[in-house]
């Protein structure tokens, strides 16, 4: 995919407050930073160092404080709230819908935007992720791996530009998130969507092409496959 | 210890969760229905048994068509220490161009036994007591038979050949007891007149006012009962005569009632999964921290009572406040009644419907018993639970049922029309999202997604059907199929029976009516022979010793019923079971009976029934049953003998009869009854007026029950949502987190809602509709139509009343976002 028409999120010189018992708090300050489709990136980080408020800042999902996010695209610029039809989101907790199979799981979200034979679409993905023996096997009857495997064809499966992934091994034993962590990775570059990860896990991590580290209000760029600009 | 267990459960109930309100409201709401109908059911048998002490007029009052020979007159005035005779003959009065049907009363100078009787001069004017009945010559009317028939005091009136003038305006009569129910109007005159008035075959009533002691109370009794059994008997000691009515009506609504305590089991089950999720992670947190079992299972039960006691003064008021209501409305019918709470009966309601929420909480509690610490690490379902709410919830419904049933046949037909109501919304909102679901799966797009989800959620889904459905269905068949039914039974009755039924003749009467018929060209439609006879005994018991549950059979076989003889099965009946009399049969002592007299009687054939028709005791053999089918008039009766009898016994015998006049005709009548005063008929536009009156109280008292049924059907839907809320929400970011707006979530829950109200209002309409074609099929025989346009804009009504209470009641769940999935 040529670079020039791949899509962007840039966030320039975004900072994050909030509220607390009268107190205002804040995550980070002052952050530029640039993700672009085709590219995977990794934000590490303590516990509430404000890793997932980054994350929602990059999807659009929030505002920041200051500072500005967009969606850059064909040469236009565009405010982040404009990308949701463009991003998946892969949790640490699945959120699979209990009362939906595996198939019907993953073409939810066709189904949801009227595209045609979306039960076949979702046959294919949950075979690319090894799961063409479960299709009708709702969560419940499925184990964490084979509900994240499910979650990550569902996020797949409409063809996103940009993957949030909100720890996605948190819940899974070891080979288990050595697994997902594959089959995302892999996905992700056969589409050609943008990954971000949000996790703990120095393993996941260093898979990605570029590690933000998010600390102190601050977030630096601890290794790069990359040769993007960043600023802090 | 224990002290410390209240303390705790305290604590965690004034940390009401919304379940935990939401659960008080349901039975709050409940308590509330139980308490109005304990304490206005108890007002109006206090109010009879004043009555009764006030309004009897006498201390015996002894009633029977026939005048007592001069042995038992002797008999019972050597157990009495006075008697006095008032006779009553039901008769039209015609002043000029108007006639009114009402009851004359005919006393003499010592009348009154006990008690005042007031007049006065003007129907407005301030009444005052007079010591004695009207003179020789002179009637004294009641207020709304003197304005009916346009009279002024000083008019003459005729009556037969007398001319009398009216002199008074009745105001009161201190034996009126009998007629407390009724609103017949009346008329006074001494008891020479009806005398002078009476024809033979005329039915005059003669009721013996009798002053006695309890001791004589008791001696005529008995000797009533040996030498009188076909006479009422009333006694100061005894039950006032409309006591098993409104003990039937208490029953009919406690067994209606089981429709609230349904929906509340309903409510509960819905609750009782979150309520289980928060109450088994708070013992499973208690046993991790070293406390027992029993300790969480107090506090869970303390939570329980404390809910429980914190909603009684609240329910008590409103309970209060409705019985005041009502006691208000039903002062047009018993005047004197006056509200009244009784503490003691209140207390016991409470304790009884306590009892019955407990039943309900039972599983929850014993579920806790299985509550363990491993649940907060690997939280499991629990099978047991359900089937054991199932159980509890059937054996609540259960003890209602048997508590208020007095009639196997009644609470049958109560319960099988629930059933079947239920049943169909069940079967219809499985067979509607079924078939959507797989006629869209091949579809995507919002709507096959709602139906997908829909039957997924199936059992939360039919909750919500079924609560709006039921009330709908109540409403619906209050509100319309009675009204059908008033229209289709007037539009029958005058095709088939014409617009002026006579319903007691005699031969020269209905000589006279032939004659009169033939002279204006009009053709008699039918006519029936019947006599009068009194049931007094089954199997050679008593009537009074078998019977022990009030019936509206028991309540018309109390007086004396029309008894037909007929060679041949009438067209309008059906042989239901046994076997018709050849025609021409001596064996006389037989009869057929209405099976549903039979239902209600609990008789079967074979059984030997002893009537008395003009002081004649004749036994006869149940030897068949009869059912009535239209299409050849509606004249029919429950008792049916072989015309042999007329051979037998020897009584007045009587005629039915049904004539279709004109406008025109219906203003000759007055010749006829000028002529007979005592020839009982009555317009189809009288009877019309009469049926409404009874719709017109039937709705009301329907509608009152409607509000608390509509209550608790806003109350399912408020919990059944609450229930899947967090299911809800987190579907609503799901489908945020693909890319999709908020609107696309309020189209889904919006759709979801009028496909709801659809198949409830589907449901509550066929349901309707099954129900009024049973009705008109099995009680009349009629092919139900009803009208469409009506229906439709109640299927409207109902989906824009569902859809706007469910999109409101869901808000919460629309607030979602992927940042709370994140946040999980």
């Amino acid at each position: 995919m040529a670079y020039h028409l791949k899509s962007r999120i840039e966030l320039c010189g975004v900072s994050q407050t909030f509220s607390q018992n009268a107190q205002q708090v804040q995550l980070f300050q002052d952050l530029t930073l640039t993700i672009a489709q085709g590219h995977s990136y990794a934000i590490t980080g303590p516990s509430g160092s404000g890793k997932s408020s980054l994350l929602m800042l990059l999807s659009g999902l929030a505002q920041p404080s200051t500072g500005q996010g967009y969606w850059l695209e064909n040469d236009s610029r565009r405010p982040l709230a404009g990308l949701a039809k463009e991003i998946g989101y892969i949790f640490q907790q699945f959120h699979l819908l209990p009362e939906l199979t595996a198939l019907h799981n993953v073409a939810l979200p066709l189904k949801l935007r009227g595209v045609k034979h979306a039960e076949q679409l979702a046959k294919s993905w949950l075979d690319k992720v090894g799961l063409g023996h479960r299709l009708q096997h709702k969560p419940a009857q499925l184990s964490g791996g084979e509900q994240q495997r499910t979650a990550i064809a569902r996020a797949l499966v409409f063809s996103p530009k940009f993957i949030f992934a909100d720890e996605p091994t948190g819940n899974l034993d070891s080979q288990n998130a050595q697994d997902i962590a594959d089959l995302l990775f892999a996905c992700c570059e056969e589409q050609g969507a943008g990954l971000v990860i949000v996790t703990h896990s120095e393993l996941l991590a260093a898979r990605a092409e570029q590690i933000f580290n998010l600390a102190q209000g601050h977030c630096q760029l601890r290794q790069s496959k990359l040769q993007e600009v960043y600023r802090a | 210890m224990l002290k410390q267990r209240w303390q705790l459960a305290w604590h965690f109930y004034r940390q009401a969760s919304l379940q935990q309100r939401l659960l008080t409201w349901v039975q709050g709401i409940l308590l509330v229905f139980i308490l109005t109908l304990s304490q206005t059911s108890a007002s109006i048998q206090a109010y009879l048994a004043q009555n009764l002490d006030q309004l009897l007029g006498a201390d015996v009052v002894l009633s029977q068509a026939m005048p007592l020979s001069d042995t038992q007159q002797t008999a019972l005035a050597g157990m009495s220490s006075q008697i006095v005779l008032t006779q009553s003959l039901e008769l039209t009065f015609t002043h000029q161009q108007q006639w009114q049907t009402g009851l004359l009363k005919a006393v003499a100078a010592d009348y009154p036994l006990q008690g005042e009787l007031r007049s006065s001069l003007d129907p407005s004017g301030s009444d005052t007591s007079s010591s004695r009945g009207p003179m020789p010559g002179e009637i004294w009317l009641d207020a709304r038979l003197f304005s009916s028939l346009a009279l002024q005091i000083g008019d003459i009136l005729s009556l037969g050949t007398s001319e009398l003038m009216v002199s008074r305006i009745l105001q009161h009569e201190p034996d009126r007891l009998m007629q407390g129910h009724s609103v017949q109007m009346r008329a006074l005159v001494h008891r020479q007149h009806l005398a002078q008035l009476q024809r033979p075959g005329d039915r005059i009533q003669h009721r013996y006012l009798v002053a006695a002691s309890k001791a004589q109370i008791a001696q005529i009794r008995d000797w009533q009962q040996q030498f009188l059994p076909a006479a009422e008997l009333y006694h100061k000691q005894g039950a006032h005569p409309l006591a098993l009515f409104w003990q039937r009506t208490e029953n009919v609504l406690g067994l209606a009632s089981i429709v609230l305590f349904f929906m509340a089991a309903i409510a509960l089950q819905q609750l009782s999964r979150l309520q289980r999720q928060r109450e088994h992670f708070f013992t499973a947190v208690c046993l991790s921290l070293g406390a027992s079992r029993p300790t969480s299972l107090q506090i869970a039960i303390g939570k329980w009572l404390f809910g429980v006691l914190g909603m009684l003064p609240l329910a008590l008021i409103f309970a209060m406040a409705c019985h005041w209501l009502l006691v208000d409305w039903l002062a047009h019918t018993f005047t004197d009644l006056h509200w009244r709470f009784n503490p003691s009966l209140a207390l016991q309601t409470v304790a009884a419907c306590m009892l019955v929420f407990m039943l309900f909480q039972l599983p929850l509690w014993f579920s806790l018993q299985q509550a363990c610490v491993r649940q907060l690490i690997q939280p499991s379902p629990q099978p047991m639970h359900q089937g054991l709410f199932l159980l509890s919830a059937f054996g609540a419904l259960s003890a209602i049922a048997a508590y208020y049933s007095d009639n196997l046949l009644l609470t049958g037909m109560v319960l099988l029309a629930l059933l079947s109501c239920i049943g169909l919304l069940l079967l219809l909102s499985w067979l509607l999202l079924t078939a959507g679901e797989k006629l869209s799966q091949s579809f995507s797009g919002l709507l096959p997604f709602v139906l997908y989800m829909m039957k997924q959620r199936l059992m939360s889904k039919s909750t919500q059907i079924l609560g709006t459905g039921l009330a709908a269905f109540l409403l619906l068949f209050t509100l319309m199929l009675l009204k059908d039914l008033g229209n289709s039974m007037t539009l029958y009755q005058r095709q088939h029976d014409g617009n002026l039924l006579v319903s007691q003749a005699t031969s020269a009467q209905m000589a006279d009516i032939e004659a009169w018929a033939a002279a204006q060209n009009i053709a008699i439609r039918q006519q029936k022979p019947f006599l009068y006879a009194k049931l007094t005994q089954i199997n050679g018991v008593a009537l009074a010793q078998t019977q022990h549950k009030p019936s509206d059979s028991l309540a018309s076989f109390n007086q004396p019923i029309r008894m037909h003889w007929t060679a041949q099965l009438p067209d309008n009946n059906r042989l239901s079971a046994g076997e018709w009399w050849p025609a021409g049969t001596a064996n006389w002592q037989q009869l057929s009976l209405e099976q549903e007299v039979m239902t209600d009687l609990g008789l079967k054939l074979g059984d030997r029934l002893g009537f008395v028709i003009e002081q004649q005791q004749v036994d006869f053999i149940l030897n068949a049953s009869h059912v009535y089918q239209s299409g050849v008039g509606a004249i029919t009766f429950w008792v049916q003998v072989p015309p042999a009898i007329l051979q037998h016994v020897q009584a007045p015998r009587y005629s039915m009869a049904s004539l279709e006049l004109t406008a025109a005709q219906f203003s000759q009548l007055s010749a006829l009854w000028q002529k007979h005063p005592s020839l009982r008929m009555v317009s189809l536009q009288e009877l019309t007026a009469r049926f409404d009156r009874i719709l017109a109280l039937v709705t009301t008292v329907i509608s009152g029950f409607v509000v608390f049924i509509s209550l608790l059907a806003a109350l399912v839907i408020v919990i059944s949502v609450h229930a899947v809320e967090s299911q809800e929400r987190k579907k609503n970011s799901v489908i945020l987190s693909f890319g999709l707006s908020k609107g696309t979530c309020l189209k889904l829950n919006l759709l979801e809602w009028l496909i709801t109200g659809a198949i409830a209002g589907c449901g509550a309409i066929a349901a309707t509709w099954l129900a009024g074609s049973l009705i008109y099929q099995s009680q009349f025989a009629l092919p139900y139509q009803p009208n469409f346009i009506w229906l439709l804009a109640t299927l409207l009504i109902l989906l824009s009343v569902v859809t706007a209470l469910g999109f409101a009641v869901s808000q919460r769940s629309l607030r979602a976002s992927v940042r709370q999935l994140m946040q999980e």
